[in-house]
């Protein structure tokens, strides 16, 4: 049993190291900062939870998983809280999402391009 | 009185369907990060979508599930218009990503609330005019 649970972390430690590695590799390959904040937000978040559950499943007790759990939950609050707060301030100081980006509705809602007539009212 | 009932059924099936969701995104976004440059599918979009919730909690809870959810992101949201902005990676087109996002919100009400109530979504036509009042700063909502 303890040799399962043993093999079983440090799987989930290895899988949180290759989702955090996908992540930073999705850093330098998107082209902005929207695509970036999504993908990299997130993975990130899941990348610590699993290297958090992996630790807890190769040294097991009660107060870990309490622990545990907590941390996981602050974690994925932090990185979503964090990833809406990145593109909100981004988008309020003019970092334009990339030309794929084919549809944004939110730039109909600028009031600097109603002001100098880009967007009919 | 069957609402008491089904609540936690409700909750704990809303769990089940975010995980698996949650997971095919991962895997989703994953493979698309790893694809060559000549071959990357993305097709970004900010959409703006309607939104069904009320209260604070159901506000926060909704637009960090889809933070969450990898491949998409709220930007910000209009309380007053009922609209959530959501940046999706892959967007075929906007009914598709607006579907997604209100199955979700849909599903999340339902376990949140012990009645489901008022699943209607008021805002069809998404109202993006900026308020006439002056004020500096673009894009401010």
């Amino acid at each position: 049993m303890n040799d399962v649970s043993m093999i079983i972390g440090v799987g989930a430690i290895f899988l949180g190291i290759f989702i955090l590695l996908v992540s930073a590799v999705g850093l330098f390959r998107f082209p902005d900062l929207y695509l970036r904040a999504s993908a990299v937000g997130t993975s990130a978040g899941l990348g610590v939870a699993c290297i958090v559950v992996g630790a807890l499943l190769i040294d097991f007790s009660w107060m870990n998983l309490i622990k545990a759990l907590i941390a996981v939950l602050a974690q994925m609050l932090a990185s979503a809280v964090g990833s809406m707060a990145i593109a909100r301030s981004g988008y309020q100081n003019n970092s334009l999402p990339a030309d794929i980006t084919w549809i944004d509705d939110l730039r109909l809602t600028r009031r600097d391009l109603h002001d100098q007539g880009e967007i009919p009212r | 009185m069957s609402s008491w009932l089904s609540w936690p059924v409700r909750i704990v099936s809303f769990l089940f369907w975010y995980a698996k969701e949650f997971i095919m995104a991962n895997v989703h976004v994953t493979l698309d990060v790893l694809r060559p440059a000549s071959r990357m599918k993305m097709t970004p979009a900010i959409i703006a979508v309607p939104a069904a919730s009320r209260s604070d909690s159901e506000w926060t809870l909704i637009s960090s599930l889809i933070t969450l959810t990898p491949g998409t992101l709220t930007i910000t949201i209009s309380r007053k218009h009922g609209i959530l902005y959501v940046h999706g990676m892959f967007v075929e087109g906007r009914e598709e990503l607006v579907a997604e996002i209100q199955e979700m919100e849909d599903r999340l009400l339902r376990a949140m609330r012990r009645e489901p109530g008022d699943l209607s979504r008021p805002v069809m036509a998404p109202i993006v005019a900026p308020e006439g009042e002056s004020g500096g700063g673009g894009g401010r909502r």
